[in-house]
This record gives structure tokens, C-alpha cells and sequence, in this order.
């Protein structure tokens, strides 16, 4: 099988899984106590306005009715309308989804930077001073919650040391238009970036310490390796060996890391949004919780499953791309 | 339980008899199994550390269960706080001893400070021992058991069974858990069980991946089949013989997944999702200290060093374990 039918073919298997997150989401849901028309409406609103409202948010059907429609509609790309912003729900993911996106693709950038030298220093000076600093890093950063490093770093360099602004974001492609002090493309950028700093490392951290013990023991293994010994062997340079032979095979394990990694990352997500007050997708789950939002709760649900179904099949065709032992689709 | 008078048959000798069995050799050692393990561990320094930070926050944690459950705070008012009611004299916000800030200098009666309540900081933090220790202990219990029998059942079937089992797990794993957990708790509570047990299920298919690849390979060993061949039904094949001889990658990860639920659940009562005040959780702690940032910084630092501390515990222990178990990798 070709890599383009590889991936199609798990481009369908997916489908299976989605239709399964929208059941789940959609049962969580309606497993919602209160009643979202009366949040909407106050307590005590006339009857034909409660029907009124009831019919156009299709809330007076029964339920199988209800998740056929909603499954059908998932399907036509249509989520439904969020009561709470009155506007559809896929439009206003579509507003914060772009940030969330930003935040994770940074904040992976970030981790997989710093964690390949890190691991592959540590590995290369195994049980040396530098592999005991990556290790002992590693080991803070794996059991460091991600919002509590935003709290510090929010307390350290935004408040005391007045480096990076405290919370928001602004998106490098918006309009410098709409954005304070900037008055051309250059300057959105570098506020941007500016204001992303802080985020990506909360959000990165966890990541970078994953990948760096991962990298660090699949490097130790690879640097074992027999075709390692026979290059040695061979008199090639212990640079060329690590940087040819042993990185490349040590980078398979990684990118399951990296895919594994992408669940955590996405729920790090809404906490590193609720840290920085970034209004992504994140922010959008816990409005629409809070003010008992249905369908913008199972849309929002929905789209974080999608995107990380997406994240893992893009990471299993990385994979297969990368190892020529992988046979595509043989199970 | 009822145990089948046909599994006589190993009663005699360790559960790993059955590896000692595939080789010829009668000396070698059991190399499964609570004894062996113990035995490892108390000569890995890592772990042995491991078992020092998790003795000792077990130990805060059952003091402040006893005291909250048996005694009705009498020792924490003995030594004048209690970590859940408003003290008399309120001294809102003060540093730890020997520091300063706007509200106040430290005073050695509030070794950590106090809260925005004027609540003693290091009572608080230590109650909130309690609750992660429950939590993190709870949630592993419920997604060990749960991921247990699924991939035990899963693995040992195959089949179509295998299938559907396999299928459904992968859909719950296709939500990134926060988000799921965040969607669990809106639909059935918001409370601390409902935490722990959404965080449980999260946790289902991990342990589930784990016991079954183990449970496919054992499945095909010689000893299984001279057990079935003996009689032995599968439901007791697969608790005395399958489940026992998947104990060390078991043990290594459940120690792990005592960690990642304290955090996950950290995470949630930031949100708002889990312990409610006034009861002290180290989440819901550092979700209140984002509003005194500025003036009073210490308030944020302390909840997220304690679970730092506490997380790293069970960290180098599954560390620390996995070293002590794993046969490739001694010295």
C-alpha cells in the first residue's frame, strides 16, 4: 500500500471513532441537569416563549430524534446553534479554534527543540553531570502541573520583572488594524510572539520533559546498537555516529511520544487558557459549560477529539514515513 | 471470591513458577510476583527515595484523615487553626515567617502564611494532602480495575469480544481526558467523586493496552496451556496465572498513574471541577490565589510545590520500580 493510501485508509478509520466521540458527548450532555431555556430565559418566563425557544433549538424532540439530527448535522458540518452567543456553534469555533492551534503547535515546537539536545546530551554523557541535570529536569517537568508553572512564570517575569504581558494573545495573522500600538504586520508579529512566550512554556513543559526522557533512553539504546559498534568499528567519528546513526533510528519512539503526548496537551490547553486568559477553544468549553450551553459543549468536545484523532493520525503517517520496516495496513 | 479446588495446582509454589517452568532450569529465582519485587526495590536507591516521599505524604495524608474524620479538627485547633472555618482574628494574606508584603509581616504562627481568608496556609496545604493522596489513590484503584478487566477479558478471548472491547476503549481515549473528565463531571456532578471516578475511567485504557499485550503473549505460553489442559476454567486461568505474571509492568504504572491523577484532578479543582470549598484542595487553592497574584505571590507558590513534591514521590518510585523490575536493565 502506497503512504497516500495508508493514510486514507486511516483517514476512514476515523470515521468509527468520531461517530463514537459524538455518542458519547451527546449522552454526556443530555445527562446535563437544569434546563439551558431557563438559564436563558430567567425563572419564571412565559410558556410560549419557553416553546417558542424550545422549537427553535429543536429541544421539544425526543431524544433519539435529537442525536440522529445532531449526527446528520455533524456529518454536514453543521453543530448546531449556541445558545449562549446566539450565533452558530461551528462559527465560533472557528474564532477560537485558530488560537488553541497556535498555542499547541508553539508549544510543541518549543518542547521538541529543547528536548532532542537535552535528551541526546543526556544520553551521550550517561550518569554524567549533564545527564544528571537534563534527568533531574525532566523529572520537575513531568511532575509540574502546567498551570501552576503559568501561575509562577505570570508572577515572576509579567509582575516582578515586567518582561512579558500577563495574559491574552493576539493572533500574528490578525489585522494590525485591531491591534493596540501596532501599526504594521512586523509589530502584530513581535507582539504575538511577545505575548505567546509565557503561554508555551506553561503549556510546553510537560511535553519537553516527556520527549526529553524518551529521547534520552531510545538514544541510549540506539547508541548500543550493533550498528553502532560496527561503525565505531570502522573508525567514523563519534559525532557522525551519534548525529547519523543512532539519531535517526532513536526518533521512531519520539513521535509516539509526540502523538500519546497530544491528549495532555489538550487538555493542558484549557488550563493554560484559563491561566492567561487566552480566549480559545479551551475558554470556549468552560463558557459553554458554565451557562449550560449543549450543543456548544458537544461541539467543543467534539472538535478537541477531532483534532487530536487528526494530531495521532498525522503522527502514525509521520511514523510510517519515517520507518521503511513499517508495512502499511497489514493487520 | 470462589476459588476453584482444581487451581490446587499452583497453590504450592509463587505465582511465577510458571516463567521458571518454561526454562529448564529448577534454581532460577521467581522473577514476578510481590516478594521479588519488594526484594529489588529495597536496593534501587531511586525507588527506595520514591517510598520515603510517598511514606511520608501518606503519613500527612492519614493524620490529616484522622483528624478530620475521628477528632473533628481537635489537633489542628489545638494548634489554633482549622484549615476549614474562618479563624477570629483574621490577618488576611500575610507572607511566611520572616518575609513582608502589604498586608503584613510573617509571624511564626503561620509558618506558610495565611489564605485570603486568613486561614492558616500550611493547615490548609497539608488538609489538601488528604485530598489528592484519596483522589490519586482512588482513581488509579477504579481505572486498574476497570482497565484490568477489560484487557484481561479482551486479551484472553480475542475475538470478537476483543473487538468491540478494544473499539470502545479507543473512543473513550479519543477525547483528551480533561475535556472528557470536564464533560463527565458537568453531566453527573461536580464534585470530588465524580473527579475521581471521571478521572478513573480516563485511566481505564491505559491499564487495559498494558494487560492485554501482556495477556495475548502469556495467553499462547506452555503453562497456560497445561493449566486448561488440566482443567482449570479460564475465569481462574486469568486471575491466578495472567494477572499475576503482569504484575511488575502493572505495579510500575499504576504507581505512575497515582501521580498523573493527582495532577489531572489538581487541574479540574482549578477549573472549578472537584473538591468545593471549604475544603482545602491544593487546585482549588491556586485557582483562588490567581486573584492575589500581585499583592500576596507566596499564596500561589506553596499548594503547587506540595503537589510537585508529592507527584515527584510517585514518579521516582514508577521510576525507580521499573528499574528494580526490569531484568535488562540491572546494573
Amino acid at each position: 500500500m502506497s503512504l497516500l493510501r495508508y493514510t486514507l485508509w486511516r483517514l476512514a478509520q476515523a470515521i468509527p471513532v468520531l461517530i463514537g466521540i459524538v455518542t458519547i458527548t451527546f449522552f454526556l450532555a443530555n445527562q446535563i441537569p437544569g434546563d439551558p431555556v431557563e438559564i436563558m430565559l430567567g425563572a419564571t418566563p412565559a410558556q410560549e416563549q419557553v416553546e417558542a425557544i424550545r422549537a427553535r433549538y429543536g429541544l421539544d424532540r425526543p431524544i433519539h430524534v435529537r442525536y440522529l439530527t445532531y449526527l446528520s448535522g455533524v456529518a454536514t458540518g453543521d453543530l448546531g446553534l449556541s445558545i449562549y452567543y446566539d450565533r452558530p456553534v461551528l462559527e465560533m469555533i472557528l474564532l477560537r479554534l485558530p488560537v488553541t492551534l497556535l498555542l499547541m503547535l508553539s508549544a510543541f515546537a518549543f518542547a521538541i527543540v529543547t528536548a532532542i539536545p537535552l535528551g541526546v546530551i543526556s544520553a551521550k554523557r550517561r550518569n554524567e553531570p549533564a545527564d544528571h541535570v537534563s534527568r533531574i529536569v525532566s523529572l520537575i517537568g513531568v511532575s509540574t502541573p502546567s498551570f501552576w508553572i503559568g501561575l509562577v512564570l505570570i508572577i515572576v517575569f509579567a509582575f516582578h520583572l515586567g518582561w512579558f504581558p500577563a495574559r491574552g494573545l493576539i493572533l500574528p495573522w490578525a489585522d494590525p488594524a485591531d491591534v493596540r500600538g501596532a501599526a504594521t504586520r512586523l509589530e502584530v508579529i513581535r507582539q504575538s510572539a511577545h505575548h505567546l512566550f509565557l503561554p508555551m512554556i506553561s503549556l510546553g513543559t510537560l511535553q519537553m520533559a516527556q520527549i526529553t526522557r524518551i529521547e534520552r533512553s531510545s538514544m541510549v539504546d540506539s547508541l548500543q546498537g550493533e550498528y553502532v559498534t560496527l561503525a565505531r568499528a570502522y573508525g567514523v567519528p563519534e559525532s557522525t555516529i551519534v548525529r547519523k546513526h543512532a539519531f535517526q533510528v532513536a526518533q521512531l519512539p519520539v513521535i509516539t511520544i509526540i502523538g500519546l503526548g497530544l491528549s495532555t496537551a489538550l487538555g493542558g490547553a484549557v488550563l493554560t487558557e484559563t491561566v492567561f486568559e487566552i480566549q480559545g477553544m479551551g475558554r470556549l468549553i468552560i463558557t459553554a459549560i458554565n451557562n449550560q450551553d449543549y450543543e456548544l459543549i458537544m461541539g467543543t468536545t467534539l472538535v478537541f477529539g477531532f483534532v487530536y484523532v487528526i494530531g495521532v493520525i498525522i503522527t502514525d503517517v509521520t511514523y510510517s514515513y519515517l520507518d521503511p520496516r513499517v508495512t502499511y495496513g497489514d493487520d | 471470591m470462589a476459588i476453584n479446588d482444581t487451581t490446587d495446582i499452583d497453590d504450592t509454589t509463587d505465582v511465577g513458577d510458571g516463567s521458571a517452568d518454561g526454562d529448564d532450569a529448577g534454581e532460577i529465582e521467581s522473577r514476578v510476583g510481590i516478594r521479588y519485587t519488594l526484594k529489588q526495590v529495597r536496593h534501587d536507591t531511586t525507588a527506595r527515595i520514591g517510598i520515603y516521599i510517598v511514606g511520608f505524604m501518606t503519613f500527612v495524608a492519614a493524620f490529616a484523615a484522622v483528624d478530620y474524620y475521628l477528632l473533628d479538627y481537635a489537633i489542628a485547633e489545638a494548634v489554633w487553626y482549622n484549615p476549614e472555618t474562618d479563624p477570629d482574628r483574621v490577618e488576611r494574606l500575610l507572607p511566611p515567617v520572616g518575609m513582608e508584603n502589604q498586608f503584613g509581616q510573617g509571624v511564626l504562627e503561620h509558618p506558610l502564611g495565611t489564605d485570603h481568608r486568613g486561614r492558616d496556609l500550611l493547615g490548609r496545604v497539608v488538609y489538601g494532602t488528604r485530598v489528592a493522596m484519596t483522589v490519586g489513590f482512588m482513581a488509579t484503584t477504579i481505572g486498574l480495575t476497570g482497565g484490568t478487566l477489560i484487557g484481561a477479558v479482551s486479551g484472553y478471548y480475542g475475538g470478537w469480544i476483543d473487538d468491540v472491547l478494544q473499539r470502545a476503549t479507543e473512543t473513550v481515549y479519543a477525547i483528551p481526558f480533561l475535556v472528557l473528565v470536564i464533560a463527565f463531571m458537568t453531566a453527573f456532578g461536580r464534585d470530588l467523586r465524580f473527579a475521581m471516578i471521571g478521572v478513573g475511567i480516563t485511566a481505564i485504557p491505559v491499564f487495559n493496552r498494558l494487560i492485554r499485550s501482556r495477556v495475548v503473549s502469556i495467553r499462547e505460553e506452555d503453562y497456560i496451556e497445561a493449566a486448561r489442559a488440566a482443567g482449570v476454567k479460564d475465569r481462574n486461568i486469568i486471575l491466578r496465572h495472567v494477572i499475576p505474571n503482569s504484575f511488575a509492568p502493572v505495579l510500575v504504572q499504576a504507581t505512575l498513574q497515582v501521580g498523573v491523577s493527582i495532577l489531572i484532578v489538581a487541574g479540574l479543582s482549578f477549573l472549578g471541577f472537584g473538591a468545593q470549598p471549604p475544603t482545602p484542595s491544593w487546585g482549588q487553592m491556586l485557582s483562588v490565589s490567581r486573584g492575589y497574584m500581585l499583592p500576596a505571590p507566596t499564596f500561589s507558590v506553596f499548594p503547587g510545590i506540595a503537589i510537585l513534591i508529592t507527584v515527584i514521590g510517585f514518579n521516582i518510585l514508577g521510576d525507580g520500580l521499573q528499574d528494580a523490575l526490569d531484568p535488562r536493565i540491572n546494573n
